[in-house]
């Protein structure tokens, strides 16, 4: 069970990051992180999509999968705590002092298949 | 989308309006937040507001929402802003559409997790409360409906559950009041003692009906079971029915306090309040964090019965001077200073001694002077100068018990002299927003109690010899009136005059 969870996780964490390259962000990291946890993925929004724009938003990015709606949405899974562990880790990022930053969340439903039913992207959350 | 929904606060038996905004945010995280000053009932109304929704057969928006209850200055408690909430959040996320205006309209009520609606507390007070402030209608719980009936001025519509208010405003269809049936249970609890049953006593009696008559203090003095609880238990058998702003007053109180039960409006029954001995000053007077009333509110236009007084709590019986005085207990509290009625009749027992044989014709008093003298000053000069009526219950012999006397008085016919006098009482003193001879202040005394020169020879010569306080003064006159009352006598004559300098005399 808990092997097939980190499967999900793992799925819902690369279909993340294509959509985030979609919408036009460069993925800088992916499971960063210390002793106090991970970040899925970190990364950065480059205005009119200019690649060579650095001054764009970094962007530290939760992402959520559940299979069904069984034990209801990703997102009551998301809480305060979780959030902090991010805002705290998001606080050591070497990379991009000066840049303004955010915490997303994306939250991902799959069906039984494991096909994407709905991708949710949350911005600013915290 | 914003919605405002109009709701009210109480702090005592004064409202204020609240509006509970609701705003169902386009973006953001999905949460569901409520600010303005909630106290942890208001604050757990997320988890049953949320639930009632989805077991209405609605969907809960999985969106932000922030609920602002405003103003945001002071704390909002209760669970009756369950229902705003749901409406505001139904109306926000758009899950139906109002066909009528609702900024006419208060909303207040409890909500169960299957999305009904419970019998909350202070629905009188909501309807009081959009009456003096414009409000049209009123959305309550259909089981306290008949609260917001007795504001007749004031359309109350009975909500049942969360899907027949949607229902209703989408005009699907209509609110149905529920008919709840009542149990009749009397308010002591019991079948009352009645008067005829008591053996003996006359003195006791008589003093008693005066005491109903006018709304003056008694206290009675006697050996241990001579009949001084029974004789106050059969009190409320003789005291009249509430008359109509009587009762308004005091369903606000017991509404406020939550006493009412479903389907139960307007309080008919006088109230009957006997606090045990060991009652807590808060539980008496009133207070606590959230300033609710005391048994002497409760006993508001009716009786607080004190048993064995002096083993109250000497803090207890002093507090009691000022709302005994004045009608009114201003308790002021961190939540804010509230104001309750307390215009109470007291009516209390005591034994003459510890031992509680003292001067009795058979037994003997094992009571030392010092234990005498201790026992008699738990209760003050100050407290025992309010009681207008001080009556000493003496041991009955036993020939009189068994003996086949002609049967006592039943509790019917004294009841009706009592309504009577009362409404000769109130005839006179309704200009002035009085019901009862005891409320008189000291001008209406002096207007309505005048004495013949012998009846005034005789006051002053009471007065003079026994040092009676000007407050006696004044309570002897209301006394002799209320005596006169009974009569059906115009003016006080001096056999009236007499007999409440009779009762003048202190028996403890």
């Amino acid at each position: 069970m808990k092997k097939q969870n980190k499967q999900i996780g793992n799925l819902g964490e690369s279909l993340a990051a294509k959509y985030l390259e979609e919408q036009g962000y460069t993925i800088l990291e992916r499971n960063w992180g210390n002793k106090w946890g991970e970040i899925d993925i970190i990364c950065q929004y480059h205005p009119g999509g200019d690649m060579h724009n650095l001054s764009g938003v970094i962007v530290f990015v939760e992402v959520k999968t559940k299979t069904g709606a069984a034990f209801g949405a990703p997102t009551t899974m998301v809480n305060p705590r979780k959030l902090f562990q991010i805002q705290r880790l998001a606080s050591v990022f070497p990379a991009g002092i000066n840049q303004p930053k955010r915490i997303d969340v994306i939250a991902i439903v799959l069906t039984r298949e494991r096909k994407l039913q709905s991708l949710n992207h949350y911005q600013a959350v915290y | 989308m914003l919605t405002k929904i109009n709701s009210v606060a109480h702090l005592g038996l004064l409202s204020t309006k609240v509006t509970v905004e609701v705003d169902v945010a386009a973006q953001g995280f999905p949460a569901f937040n409520i600010v303005g000053l909630p106290s942890k009932a208001v604050e757990e109304a997320r988890e049953r507001v949320k639930t009632a929704i989805v077991n209405s057969g609605f969907t809960f928006p999985d969106k932000r929402l922030t609920v602002n209850l405003a103003p945001a200055d002071f704390v909002k408690d209760g669970s009756c802003y369950d229902l705003p909430i749901a409406v505001g959040i139904l109306l926000a996320s758009g899950a139906f559409v109002a066909k009528t205006d609702l900024s006419n309209a208060l909303f207040y009520g409890e909500l169960s997790l299957n999305g009904e609606v419970r019998h909350s507390r202070g629905v009188l007070l909501v309807a009081i409360f959009a009456l003096k402030e414009g409000f049209r209608e009123v959305y309550i719980p259909a089981e306290s409906q008949r609260e917001a009936q007795v504001v007749s001025q004031v359309k109350s519509r009975p909500v049942s559950t969360l899907l027949s208010l949607v229902n209703y405003f989408e005009g699907k269809a209509r609110l149905l009041s529920q008919k709840t049936a009542l149990p009749r249970v009397e308010n002591t609890g019991g079948v009352l003692p009645d008067f005829g049953e008591i053996v003996g006593q006359l003195a006791a009696k008589r003093a008693l009906t005066i005491a109903a008559s006018g709304g003056h203090n008694l206290i009675m003095t006697g050996p241990p079971g001579s009949g001084k609880t029974l004789l106050a238990r059969a009190l409320p058998s003789i005291l009249p029915p509430l008359t109509i702003e009587e009762a308004l007053e005091v369903t606000q109180i017991y509404s406020a306090s939550g006493f009412l039960r479903p389907g139960e409006g307007l309080v008919r029954i006088r109230p009957f309040r006997a606090p045990h001995h060991s009652t807590s000053l808060a539980g008496l007077i009133g207070g606590g964090s959230r300033v609710k009333a005391g048994e002497i509110s409760l006993a508001h236009q009716g009786v607080l019965f004190l048993d064995e007084m002096a083993e109250f709590a000497r803090s207890l019986l002093e507090a009691l001077r000022q709302p005994l005085e004045d009608g009114v207990v201003a308790i002021s509290r961190a939540a804010g200073r509230v104001e309750y009625p307390a215009r109470f009749m007291l009516v209390a027992s005591v034994n003459p001694c510890p031992c509680g044989y003292l001067n009795h014709p058979k037994k003997s008093c094992h009571c030392s002077i010092r234990e005498i003298d201790r026992y008699r000053r738990r209760l003050s000069g100050p407290i025992l100068d309010r009681i207008d009526l001080h009556l000493f219950v003496p041991y009955l012999e036993a020939e009189k018990l068994t003996a086949t006397s002609p049967a006592a008085e039943s509790s019917a016919v004294i009841r009706q002299r009592v309504v009577n006098a009362r409404k000769i009482q109130l005839s006179r003193l309704k200009p002035y927003r009085m019901y009862t001879n005891a409320q008189m202040q000291n001008k209406q005394v002096r207007q309505f109690c005048a004495l013949d020169p012998e009846s005034n020879r005789l006051l002053r010569l009471a007065v003079d010899r026994h040092a009676l306080s000007p407050r006696s003064y004044f309570r002897i006159l209301k006394v002799a009136r209320t005596i006169a009352d009974l009569e059906g006598a115009l003016n006080i004559k001096i056999n009236h005059l007499a007999e409440a300098l009779e009762y003048r005399s202190r028996a403890f």
